[in-house]
């Protein structure tokens, strides 16, 4: 474990209007996979949004890999991978197009074939993503957030429309992506698969975390 | 801001890919230049018959030489079609959540504004391509001798219009009703660049050259207005997307 969280999220709240979505959220994360629960509308997306930056919290501060989390900051932006509810592709390219595009974006070269192959991806490889059924889409999404090997990566419901067969190839790519120094949330309702991997776990709800701890400590054991 | 190499091939990227989304998707092109051909067309039926129109030199006092409704018919026809262009260009980050994926990329926010800017460029020179030698053919014009003029006012304004609209797009873009927002938001600031144009355009097509078309200071606005909205919109770009 390194000295330092590795996430760092201080009386966080966030509030979209008169709604509070997280209300003074404190938590650190280390290096590792933490599963993060919670019924509908607990706060897990607009989590998730806040570490990733691109949703200002109301109050509070956030750390991410050892700095302020800031927009303006490239370098920090460049450590991130992160997969929303959409896919974030491009539907009218393929997933290929997708990738190739991300990848110079990110300066990564050589990634794409890998990718495509792990998640299973090569028959769709030359499929625009508008055409792709919801399961080969959330692969995909998941191969693009992988593609620049992020120090912090960042799920939400990456299990979603996948088969078992699919989703066994996301757990095994994450599982894959693990190493020293690298964090992930992984924000989903099948406690089950990320069981697997997942080092710790934390449960919301109405906006407040209301149990963390070990994967075994949050209950979460079957 | 922009201090690698690596930033102009970033920018290249991303603008290419908006070409390459717009070449299969034909959503925003299209309607661009539909709309602006049609009023065009309009344009030219509502008007009176060129050929009869009055030599500038001898228009009486108090009536508007025809060179200058055809030159603010000109321009208020790309105004509309660049705008109908711009209203579309966040769309294609919005659908499936790109912008997203877009935001944490380690790309300096300019290069973002820039692959809009220019893919936007472009489109608004497309319909040029269309509408100029259609203006030219309904009313009569005589461009052949002025044509350097020419472009050089189509190029200033194009880009001091695409800077201004591409950012107002962006400001649009969050709001619900952003096809009614950027016209609202974008006209009074382009208020000064299209009148520079509108004057500019109808001393040309009045038979001024360029010396005498340039004597008047329309182009120093023009210029101006360029240096300052290019820089200031790729400056507020940032504040606007990461709002």
């Amino acid at each position: 474990m390194s000295a330092a969280p590795l996430v760092s999220l201080n009386g966080i709240g966030v509030s979209f209007g008169r709604t509070a979505a997280l209300r003074e959220v404190s938590l650190d994360l280390d290096e590792g996979v933490t599963g993060l629960f919670g019924p509908n509308a607990s706060g897990k997306t607009t989590l998730l949004r806040v570490l990733a930056g691109l949703l200002r919290p109301t109050s509070g501060t956030v750390s991410v890999l050892g700095r302020p989390l800031s927009a303006k900051d490239e370098a920090q932006r460049g450590r991130i991978g992160y997969v929303g509810h959409s896919s974030g592709l491009y539907g009218r390219l393929s997933v290929v197009e997708n990738l190739e595009l991300f990848a110079r974006l990110y300066g990564v070269r050589g990634r794409v074939p890998e990718l495509l192959e792990r998640l299973g991806l090569n028959g769709r490889a030359t499929t625009p993503a508008v055409d792709l059924s919801a399961g080969f889409r959330r692969r995909a999404a998941v191969a693009r957030a992988l593609l620049h090997e992020p120090d912090l990566l960042l799920l939400d419901e990456p299990y979603a429309n996948l088969d078992d067969e699919a989703s066994e190839l996301v757990s095994l790519a994450i599982m894959d992506w693990r190493a020293p120094g690298r964090c992930a949330v992984v924000a989903t309702h099948g406690a089950k698969k990320v069981k697997r991997y997942a080092d710790t776990g934390v449960i919301l709800q109405h906006g407040r975390v209301i149990r963390r701890g070990t994967y075994e400590a949050t209950g979460f054991t079957t | 801001m922009i201090a690698s190499s690596g930033f102009l091939a970033k920018t290249a990227a991303l603008a290419i890919k908006d070409l390459r989304v717009e070449l299969r998707g034909r959503d925003t092109l299209p309607p661009m230049v539909a709309f602006a051909i049609t009023v065009t067309l309009l344009l030219a039926f509502a008007a009176p018959d060129a050929t009869r129109a009055t030599e500038p030199s001898s228009i009486p006092v108090g009536t508007v030489a025809f060179t200058d409704v055809v030159a603010a018919f000109f321009w208020i026809t790309v105004l509309f079609a660049g705008l109908i262009g711009f209203s579309r260009t966040f769309e294609v980050e919005r659908d499936q959540g790109a912008i997203d994926s877009m935001l944490l990329v380690p790309v300096d926010r300019s290069g973002l504004f820039l692959s809009k800017a220019a893919a936007n460029l472009l489109f608004v020179g497309i319909v040029q391509l269309f509408v100029l030698p259609l203006f030219a053919l309904l009313f009569h014009l005589e461009l052949a001798a002025g044509w350097l003029t020419l472009l050089l006012i189509v190029v200033l304004v194009d880009v001091g219009f695409v800077a201004v609209g591409t950012l107002f797009a962006s400001v649009a873009a969050h709001t619900r009703s952003k096809e009614l927002m950027l016209p609202i938001l974008a006209l009074p600031a382009l208020v000064p660049l299209f009148l520079a144009a509108f004057e500019l355009t109808s001393d040309l097509l009045g038979g001024d050259g360029l010396e005498a078309v340039a004597s008047r200071g329309w182009f120093g606005i023009l210029i101006a207005f360029d240096v300052i909205f290019a820089i200031a919109s790729a400056l507020a770009f940032e504040f606007v997307i990461d709002a």
